[in-house]
């Protein structure tokens, strides 16, 4: 049944009502300012250019993405084609490697091995033919009753060359035991 | 320009205006294949890419309406829409060359609109300015409003003003997603599918935000329903 226009018992429903959102539209005079407002401001897009610092950033960008990926190929080329050369020679250059490296530990063994036994020829020759006292100051007039104990074992030792020697000894002894210089005792 | 549906299809009625002296004939429209809409938008497209900036005043004219009428109704403050609306054409201007045609050019401006007035609601979230449009003095004169009138037995000025501001607030209420829905649906006339794909959404999504949102203004508006 058709409805009747100006029945006043007819419901209202929900789309009815939002339906009157319709209407509400804005009149020519605000189109018109509308539409100057929105030339002007699309023109000032067109004229409008951007701050030389995003200029810049662009390039730079543009051609970081550029190197970016031409570093990106190269490397995978070089995976490519270096690896191969890589695998085929991997065994070899470990093998030379720690060959050199046992025998540079042999080596290495064979001179600390000479040197040992060097160093013991020495010690025990020095220990033989040598004996080095550090006489200081302190030690002088600590150990003056050592001193005086083997004071003539010393010149005795003198003695047996001539006179004179054992005097300039004796004076040279006296003058080493004040100031504290290392002497080689005989 | 050619007549055109709510849901975005226009027709080539082929009307033949024969001018005789000062009387004009126009013969019954022929049976033509239906010119998509989304074709014609899309041939001015393609002009305005080709460097025709003055062809964008097509789209403008052909879509300002729609789109002032989405938002205003999202915002409720006239003002604010004239702005956004503007800067949904001026964001669509900068990005026509990269518009491809994948979807049709009416979805588009949709949806840099929606996204526009979703991007300044969550900005304006703290502060609201209600500004309305006037209603149209037809319809405050059509059948509904007598109807409405004889129901609350009210002077049909204060009535029209009081609908207005109540129906605003309502619509208010609801969350900027489902809003958006009735909005598309119930005022703009979009299909579901239409609304779903300007919301990126699926179509089950829009009916049940919809469902929802209409259960909620019903329980607003039930002074005047029924």
């Amino acid at each position: 049944m058709a409805k009747q226009p100006n029945e006043p018992q007819a419901e209202i429903n929900l789309e009815d009502l939002l339906r009157l959102k319709r209407s509400e539209r804005p009149s020519d005079e605000f189109w018109s300012d509308f539409d100057r407002e929105l030339h002007q401001r699309m023109l000032q897009t067109l004229v409008k250019k951007d701050p030389w610092y995003l200029q810049v950033l662009r390039g730079l960008s543009g051609r970081m993405a550029q190197s970016a990926g031409i570093a990106a190929a190269a490397a995978l080329v070089a995976m490519l084609v270096v690896r191969p050369v890589f695998i085929g020679t991997a065994p070899a250059g470990v093998s030379v490697a720690e060959n050199a490296a046992v025998e540079s530990v042999a080596a290495r063994v064979e001179v600390a091995m000479s040197e040992l036994s060097y160093s013991e020829a020495t010690s025990s020759a020095s220990a033989r033919d040598y004996g080095i006292d550090v006489i200081s100051a302190g030690e002088t007039s600590r150990d003056a009753g050592f001193k005086r104990d083997f004071e003539m074992e010393s010149i005795q030792l003198a003695s047996y060359d001539t006179v004179a020697y054992s005097t300039d000894s004796a004076q040279s002894r006296a003058s080493f035991a004040t100031s504290g210089v290392a002497s080689l005792v005989f | 320009m050619l007549p055109c549906n709510s849901h975005g299809n226009c027709f080539s009625w082929g009307i033949l205006m024969a001018t005789t002296g000062s009387v004009t004939k126009t013969f019954a429209p022929a049976k033509e294949a239906p010119v998509s809409e989304r074709d014609l938008d899309w041939a001015v497209v393609q002009k305005v890419q080709a460097g025709n900036v003055g062809a964008f005043d097509q789209l403008v004219q052909k879509y300002r309406e729609h789109i002032f009428s989405v938002i205003y109704n999202m915002t409720s403050n006239r003002e604010d829409a004239s702005d956004l609306t503007q800067e949904t054409f001026i964001k669509a201007f900068q990005a026509i060359a990269r518009f491809q045609g994948k979807s049709s050019f009416f979805t588009w401006i949709y949806r840099i609109a929606i996204n526009t007035t979703m991007t300044f609601l969550k900005k304006r979230s703290r502060r609201r300015y209600i500004s309305y449009e006037n209603i149209n003095e037809e319809v405050s004169n059509s059948e509904i409003f007598e109807r409405l009138t004889a129901k609350n037995r009210t002077e049909k000025g204060a009535l029209v003003q009081e609908l207005q501001e109540k129906l605003n607030d309502s619509l208010q209420k609801l969350s900027p997603k489902h809003r958006t829905v009735v909005i598309l649906h119930e005022i703009e006339g979009l299909e579901h599918a239409e609304i779903a794909e300007i919301t990126k959404t699926s179509v089950g999504t829009v009916r049940s935000r919809l469902h929802y949102a209409k259960q909620q203004l019903q329980s607003y508006l039930q002074d005047y329903l029924g």
